[in-house]
């Protein structure tokens, strides 16, 4: 039997060719309005964003990257509980076979005033790409995300057929190593 | 006037019902069951037809065109086995599994990310009627769905594939499958949260027409008398569908239907009520679903029941003070003598505890929880799975419940799920209590699509309410 005739659904084929992203917030938060406003933002801004809201656990943001093919995951954590709830998070995308996808966090991530240099650098060793304050501009955070993902992905990233990064939990891509992602990153924010 | 068949045709009784339908009133006439011949099932349907219509057991079918309008349903040999793949199981394989058994199917086996050789094995052996193949959002993961494709491609798999995943790649899909039957439909699950199981859901049902009901002479039946049948469990879920859409005061609703080999659970209420408080996980599950276990039944799987349902039945034997030994021993006897009825007091409340186990597990599997979390902004509900608080009706169908004199056999089990497990599960609130008295809802189920009006308001109509003494 044939498929179903696709050639009448152009726009949603446009919009299947958008890079993926998967946004949420991590653990025991109920921070919702930041979520929806970068909700509204990265889809201005060209992405298509997947939105998981509020109190989503590491599996969760995990299992639909899987299922949409993601570039990119976007924690964000407003409680300051951010770094037990982000601790093992890229273990666990190399577990389940995310091994090239980019991990993005941002937000009040440590209670109290440490400096957040200290506070990047401990994200940067958990295995995130890149580290956020709370007053970072959206647009810079774009851009980053734009360039990384060409940087990562190739510029044929786009299209439903690139989708390498999943299935294969034993094929670790040094590109991701937590220790290394310093070096390509310039200061955020 | 006008005269109307439903029949039932059933593994081992053929059941039929005749109606008549006079100012919108549908009224039930007659209603029997004749046993089930396997291998011809034109015979039990046309022995039923004749002796609904009052005529001669031999007058050929042919002659009673005209004389009734005529549907009818079939279980077609215990129901459709579908196997069922999906990417991740929360999601997708969550959602095959919800779409095969709301089309009336049986999931016989299922499998997430990538088949392993042994899953390759495991399908082959099975050979189900019906391989539902799902994963990926639309434009999202082709990777793994290819390499299952090819791996399938290479097996003995020789049943129809529904594919319901990934859109991006159907084409390939159906290229990589080229050896098999494969039958395109849309995603059940486009976006990541959006469900869509209408599609694949009809799509099933066209394959069970077509495959699993001609060839044992049901083609002829269709051909004479021009209307399609459906699978049993379909026609109740129709049923139970259409019900709170014409019925007022029927809005939330759900039915337990235990048979000998299987405990089917529908229920029609939202799934989920949003507020401040409560955020749901996973899936939003859809307002009419349909769950089936195939480890709970009254005879054919009543030694399965025993293992999977050992912790309820063992607190109910002390609470009763009934001997496990007596109750294994009594089990033994249903299972090798699936006719038995119970021939005295303790088998039949054996009988009894046997039944609310099922309602226990079913109840169990189908309804979902809240787990309480304290943030820093509160408590917060966590709810997993569907919400049935607002569940008012609860209608027990099949020939244990269907007989049913008291409540409790529904009751009691539902409250023990109360304090069972560390989540509160979303448990009917103020329940009723029903019994299908006259065991209509299959037969009514089929007359759904062409009156909906009528045959719901028959179905509520017939039901009897069940008060909690004995």
């Amino acid at each position: 039997m044939q498929p179903e005739n696709l050639s009448n659904r152009e726009p949603e084929f446009k919009n299947m060719e958008k890079d993926t992203i998967i946004l949420g917030v991590i653990g025991a938060d109920c921070h919702s309005v930041g979520n929806k406003i970068l909700e509204l933002f990265f889809t201005a801004e060209g992405f298509k964003v997947v939105n998981l809201g509020v109190m989503v656990s590491q599996q969760e943001f995990i299992n639909a990257a899987i299922e949409t093919n993601a570039k990119a995951i976007l924690v964000s954590s407003l409680y300051g509980h951010g770094e037990i709830d982000c601790q093992g998070f890229r273990d666990l995308c190399l577990e389940k076979g995310l091994d090239r996808i980019l991990l993005y966090v941002g937000g009040n991530l440590v209670v109290g005033k440490t400096p957040f240099e200290i506070v990047e650098e401990k994200f940067k060793k958990m295995g995130f790409d890149r580290v956020f304050p709370p007053d970072v501009d959206l647009k810079k955070a774009a851009e980053l995300l734009k360039q990384d993902i060409k940087a990562r992905f190739g510029s044929d990233s786009h299209g439903p057929r690139n989708d390498d990064q999943a299935g294969q939990p034993e094929k670790s891509s040094p590109e991701t190593d937590a220790g290394t992602s310093k070096a390509r990153n310039p200061k955020a924010g | 006037m006008k005269k109307i068949v439903s029949i039932d045709i059933g593994s081992t009784w053929t059941k039929g019902g005749l109606f008549v339908l006079a100012d919108k009133n549908l009224k039930l006439e007659k209603r029997l069951a004749v046993p089930t011949t396997q291998n011809n099932l034109v015979r039990g349907f046309s022995q039923a037809l004749t002796d609904l219509l009052r005529k001669d057991e031999n007058t050929p079918l042919k002659e009673l065109v005209g004389a009734a309008e005529i549907y009818f349903s079939s279980s077609a040999k215990g129901g459709l086995r579908i196997a069922a793949i999906g990417l991740v199981p929360d999601l997708t394989l969550q959602l095959a599994r919800l779409a095969a058994m709301s089309a009336g199917g049986k999931v016989m086996a299922s499998f997430a990310f990538s088949l392993t050789r042994n899953d390759l094995a495991t399908l082959e052996k099975l050979q189900p009627d019906i391989l539902l193949f799902s994963g990926g959002t639309d434009g999202g993961n082709s990777q793994y769905i290819l390499e299952n494709a090819r791996k399938l491609a290479g097996s003995a798999l020789t049943c129809p594939v529904v594919y319901a995943g990934n859109r991006a790649v159907a084409e390939e899909v159906v290229e990589l499958l080229n050896n098999k039957e494969v039958i395109v439909t849309e995603n059940l699950m486009p976006e990541v949260g959006q469900v869509n199981l209408e599609p694949a859901r009809e799509k099933i049902r066209d394959i069970f027409l077509k495959r699993i009901v001609s060839g044992r002479g049901l083609a002829e039946i269709v051909e004479l008398f021009g209307s399609q049948p459906r699978p049993t469990p379909l026609a109740v879920f129709e049923l139970v569908s259409a019900i709170p859409v014409h019925q007022p005061g029927w809005s939330d609703l759900a039915a337990i239907d235990i048979g000998g080999a299987t405990t089917d659970f529908y229920s029609n209420t939202e799934s989920y009520l949003e507020t401040d408080t409560v955020v749901l996980k996973g899936i939003r599950e859809p307002r009419v679903k349909r769950t089936v276990e195939g480890d709970l039944g009254m005879r054919v799987s009543a030694q399965s029941l025993l293992d999977s349902g050992w912790p309820y039945l063992e607190e109910r034997l002390q609470e009763l003070g009934l001997g496990a030994e007596s109750l294994k021993a009594y089990v033994d006897r249903i299972s090798r003598d699936l006719d038995y009825l119970p021939g005295s007091e303790e088998e039949g409340l054996f009988d009894r505890l046997l039944a609310e186990t099922c309602v226990f597990y079913s109840a169990l599997r189908h309804i979902g929880g809240w787990k309480e979390t304290y943030t820093p902004q509160g408590r917060v509900y966590v709810q997993t799975g569907k919400d049935l608080r607002r569940v008012k009706a609860v209608i027990g169908s099949g020939g244990f419940l269907s007989a049913a004199t008291t409540a409790q056999i529904m009751r009691h089990p539902l409250l023990k799920l109360k304090t069972y497990g560390q989540e509160r599960k979303l448990l009917p609130e103020k329940p009723e209590f029903y019994a299908d008295r006259q065991y209509l809802f299959s037969l009514l189920g089929n007359l759904v699509e062409k009156y909906p009006a009528e045959a719901t308001a028959l179905a509520v109509a017939s039901l009897e309410k069940l008060n909690d003494e004995e």
